[in-house]
């Protein structure tokens, strides 16, 4: 039988392979080959594609080369966003490898956040933990912390490190002995059908009779035309990590062990697949 | 959803709604937008300033440090032919915006703005600083608040600038615990937004203070 810890690692090892490709208006020196690289999806792009960069401005001039970003089908990738949630959201129904764009050139201001350096991405990510136990503790847990847990939770991420994060994230995923889970849960719910963003609500993990509120209750409650009545045909999925848990899991334990590194858990409502 | 803490959105959008009516007594722009879904909304305005080459055009120092020029002022100003065409040449259009939106995580209102010329080109932060005048970055460097970072509009999935929210209730405890020390009723909004709006360049005029004495 599977230990929950094992879903720990695999949601932290995932992966989703990719082609990255030059956006053809791009000025070269000499036709650039296309760059594959396999992308940890509980990562942000721009963390991880300093080779992606390097490989490109090989073949371009220096005057040429602007803050890099990255499109999929016409659409801007939010850096900000896990790498694993924009796949789920926007490319999960195509076949793979993932094919993104790279463009080195007018930057779209409107739609993006500029990410000037890794400190740009490390202040985010913090930002997403603080909000995530502000939710669960009250901010208790992370107040808590010496300065030094909270770089040891970044260096894990950004190093790929599965123990050195989770010897700190584990007291972010405590609770009293006297309740049965956190205060409210972090999640945000993302469709592309809507022109918001993302649903981020104040759920509790707990009813007040004592019963585990299950993700289908959450979805029921915040997000109701995602859920449709057992009889008829359902028309979207919902993918926590690209895979789509059972309505009835509790959302507790999706939360201690499908959350993304930040804390939260970023769930994907796309149509229904049609093959 | 419980609306068990001081400040539950219903609430937020209470002194959202009373601050709004005393702007449109004063023709101050604050208006209330629902968000598409009809399930929340923010309080927004929009103020237009002129920007001459790099200097502010200030309207003088007002006792309440007024640094925009409305409009219509604007394009009334006495000017011959070759004023104008040097004037309309140095001087650029600046639009700001401030939205005013609530925090489930840390339920506390969180202050959004932007700042961009009219064909959409957007300000940086440092643009936006250059507009707003030295007193008010000491204001920032002084205050217990954390730095303003970029980051997506919650509901309309655009860059702003943002005044980090997760020390606002410490910043506005004194305030309510002297509330209610005295008895007095205070807005919430108009108590906070006179504090953080000026660091960024959005003063308050006094009569909000007034009026939300004489609330109740």
């Amino acid at each position: 039988m599977t230990d929950d810890k094992d879903v720990l690692r695999d949601v932290w090892f995932g992966r989703i392979p990719t082609c990255f490709t030059l956006y053809q208006d791009e000025i070269t020196e000499r036709e650039a080959e296309p760059y594959y690289l396999l992308l940890p999806r509980v990562s942000y792009l721009t963390l991880v594609t300093d080779k992606v960069k390097k490989h490109f401005q090989k073949v371009m001039r220096q005057e040429d080369i602007s803050e890099i970003w990255f499109e999929y089908e016409g659409t801007p990738l939010k850096w900000h966003y896990p790498i694993g949630l924009l796949f789920d959201l926007l490319a999960s129904s195509s076949a793979l490898p993932w094919n993104i764009t790279v463009h080195f050139k007018g930057f779209p201001e409107k739609d993006l956040l500029h990410c000037p350096s890794k400190d740009a991405i490390e202040a985010h990510f913090m930002s997403c933990v603080k909000e995530a136990d502000a939710l669960k503790h009250k901010s208790q847990v992370i107040n808590e912390m010496q300065k030094k847990d909270h770089k040891q939770l970044w260096m894990g991420l950004h190093n790929d490190r599965f123990d050195q994060f989770w010897a700190i994230n584990r007291k972010l995923m405590e609770y009293p002995a006297e309740e049965n889970g956190f205060r409210y849960i972090p999640f945000r719910i993302y469709q592309t059908t809507t022109e918001r963003p993302f649903i981020q609500k104040l759920f509790r993990p707990v009813a007040t009779d004592g019963q585990l509120h299950t993700l289908g209750d959450l979805l029921k409650e915040v997000c109701p035309s995602a859920v449709v009545p057992e009889d008829e045909e359902k028309q979207n999925q919902v993918l926590i990590h690209g895979i789509e848990p059972m309505l009835e899991t509790p959302l507790q334990w999706l939360s201690e062990h499908l959350s993304y590194p930040d804390n939260f858990l970023h769930i994907s409502i796309i149509p229904q697949p049609t093959d | 959803m419980e609306e068990e803490e001081f400040f539950g959105e219903q609430t937020f959008q209470h002194y959202c709604k009373e601050f709004i009516k005393h702007s449109q007594q004063i023709g101050d722009g604050w208006e209330w937008r629902t968000s598409k879904d009809h399930s929340d909304g923010y309080m927004c305005k929009t103020h237009f300033q002129i920007k001459n080459g790099t200097v502010v055009s200030h309207l003088g120092a007002s006792a309440h440090g007024q640094t925009c020029l409305p409009m219509e002022e604007a394009f009334e100003l006495p000017l011959d032919d070759s004023e104008v065409t040097e004037a309309a040449a140095a001087t650029e259009v600046i639009k700001y915006e401030y939205h005013v939106l609530y925090s489930c995580s840390y339920q506390v209102p969180v202050l959004y703005f932007r700042a961009s010329f009219l064909d959409g080109r957007p300000l940086s932060l440092k643009d936006i600083w250059e507009g707003v005048g030295e007193c008010y970055k000491t204001r920032l460097q002084q205050g217990p608040w954390d730095t303003i970072t970029q980051q997506e509009h919650p509901i309309l999935g655009q860059p702003f600038f943002v005044l980090h929210p997760c020390r606002t209730t410490e910043l506005m405890s004194p305030v309510v615990k002297n509330s209610r020390k005295i008895n007095r009723n205070i807005n919430y909004i108009t108590s906070w937004l006179s504090i953080v709006g000026p660091v960024v360049g959005l003063p308050l005029p006094l009569s909000y203070a007034r009026a939300s004495s004489q609330d109740e």
